[in-house]
């Protein structure tokens, strides 16, 4: 008798005294509140550890703990703890990403030269409001606006929050304009796209007192853009006194020097790699 | 021997004893803390990847654990400003300084991540990656565990290149494909 006595009484203690449980919803969105339930009595502690942030707070076993929506911004992985006088439990879900509504857009390089195939990288990433990676496949449409041209565009499906585009540069040099849109969200970056190398440079040298003054024909690439300001030119003589070198700016379109020249010379010139004509000039009078 | 030239040497000899045993800390602790990364770039794209960077993203990335694992450990917001860079970084010091307000820290055991590279841009100016982690955390208040479990997680990461290595952006843990 004694002993059934004992077992009930421990039967009754354990069942007034339930361990203190924690439950929360397996995964939410971010932003989204959420209501987290306990169970047990007396005071017991709250905490909420998250991918940007760890509270505590005062509760009271077996209420439910109300979570705000701006406590779960992060996308990530959450534990919540509960802490009571029977000790500590938790429960962990996940905060998932909310609808895509912000793109990330990188664009490389910012300048370009024109008619280079595949020149310009363009990558999407995809974003909710909180700047929390979307990762379900989204559809991104790129496009391509020239100054003076028809905009192009062509659609790709994010994949694990990511797409992305070659494009290749135009003909023309000028700068233009490379976005990315989702639903009501677009990105834009400006590309420049400047004259690739020189074609066809060529040079003509006259008689300027003791010395010739050569000078380029205006210098273009190869699809007739001027080559930029700036650029050099290398002008080299060969004469009886030996081989020199003058490396000289691009002005106005042109590069010119003086060169002294003692009797028979060659004067070839040449920018980066391109070579122009050679001309055979002699100082004789 | 001169007077002089004797004391120059023992300076010398002196120097040189500081300077090891410098060169011995710095590798010691770099050494134990950056945990085992196993990196796999089998399956990567667009653009393929470099020798080089295929040896400085799982070292710098360890490397990004290592400091975060303190910074979380020791509540110090300041260790998070070598690896972590953009976003990753913002979360990662706001959850110190929250963690800080609270009394709480986070203590990291680090049994190694499986890291695939699973995206490399054309121009070579960001890599997204899976990481297969196993790590044992507990939460203490105040010196008190209040939570403590061993964790099999996965984390989609972005990294972008820094001046001298490469730096964490993003850092999201998600649901692996078998919960």
């Amino acid at each position: 008798m004694k002993t059934l006595i004992t077992v009930m009484g421990v039967l009754a203690l354990a069942a007034t005294a339930a361990a203190s449980e924690i439950h929360a919803p397996a995964q939410t969105s971010a932003g989204s509140a959420i209501s987290i339930s306990t169970s047990g009595s007396g005071d017991a502690t709250f905490y909420l550890i998250g991918p940007a942030s760890a509270t505590k707070q005062k509760v009271q076993a077996g209420s439910d703990v109300p979570i705000d929506g701006d406590q779960l911004d992060n996308a990530g992985r959450y534990v919540a703890i509960l802490c009571a006088s029977d000790g500590c439990t938790s429960t962990s879900f996940f905060v998932t990403p909310g609808t895509a509504n912000r793109l990330g857009l990188l664009v490389h390089p910012s300048r370009v030269p024109v008619g280079k195939a595949n020149g310009i990288s363009t990558v999407a990433f995809v974003f909710d409001n909180f700047h929390n990676l979307v990762l379900k496949p989204q559809p991104i449409k790129f496009s391509i606006l020239p100054k003076n041209a028809k905009e192009v565009s062509a659609n790709r499906e994010s994949q694990n929050g990511v797409a992305w585009i070659r494009i290749s540069s135009a003909n023309k040099e000028g700068a233009t304009k490379i976005g990315a849109e989702i639903g009501h969200a677009d990105e834009v970056r400006v590309v420049q796209q400047v004259a690739a190398d020189a074609c066809n440079l060529r040079i003509k040298a006259n008689r300027a007192k003791e010395n010739f003054l050569v000078e380029t024909e205006p210098v273009r690439d190869c699809s007739g853009n001027a080559i930029p300001d700036g650029t050099v030119v290398s002008f080299t003589k060969s004469d009886s006194a030996g081989k020199t070198t003058v490396d000289v700016p691009i002005k106005r379109g042109i590069a010119k020097v003086e060169m002294p020249v003692q009797g028979p010379a060659r004067i070839t010139v040449a920018s980066g790699v391109v070579t122009g004509n050679e001309l055979e000039v002699s100082a004789s009078r | 021997m001169s007077a002089a030239l004797r004391y120059s040497l023992l300076v010398i000899t002196f120097a040189m004893l500081i300077c090891a045993a410098v060169v011995l800390r710095l590798g010691a602790s770099a050494a134990a803390g950056a945990p085992h990364v196993e990196f796999n770039a089998d399956n990567i794209g667009p653009r393929e990847i470099e020798n080089l960077t295929s040896q400085s993203i799982p070292r710098d990335y360890g490397l990004a654990w290592q400091t975060m694992e303190q910074a979380l450990d020791e509540n110090r917001v300041g260790l998070l400003d070598g690896y972590f860079t953009g976003a990753a970084r913002q979360d990662l010091k706001s959850r110190v300084v929250s963690q800080s307000k609270s009394g709480l820290h986070t203590r990291y055991e680090d049994r190694g991540h499986k890291l695939e590279a699973i995206f490399y841009a054309p121009a070579g100016d960001a890599m997204q990656l899976r990481d297969h982690a196993q790590v044992d955390v507990q939460v203490l208040d105040r010196g008190k565990i209040i939570y403590e479990e061993p964790l099999n997680i996965e984390y989609m990461v972005l990294m972008t290149p820094g001046a001298d290595r490469w730096l964490v952006r993003q850092i999201e843990a998600v649901p692996s494909e078998k919960q």
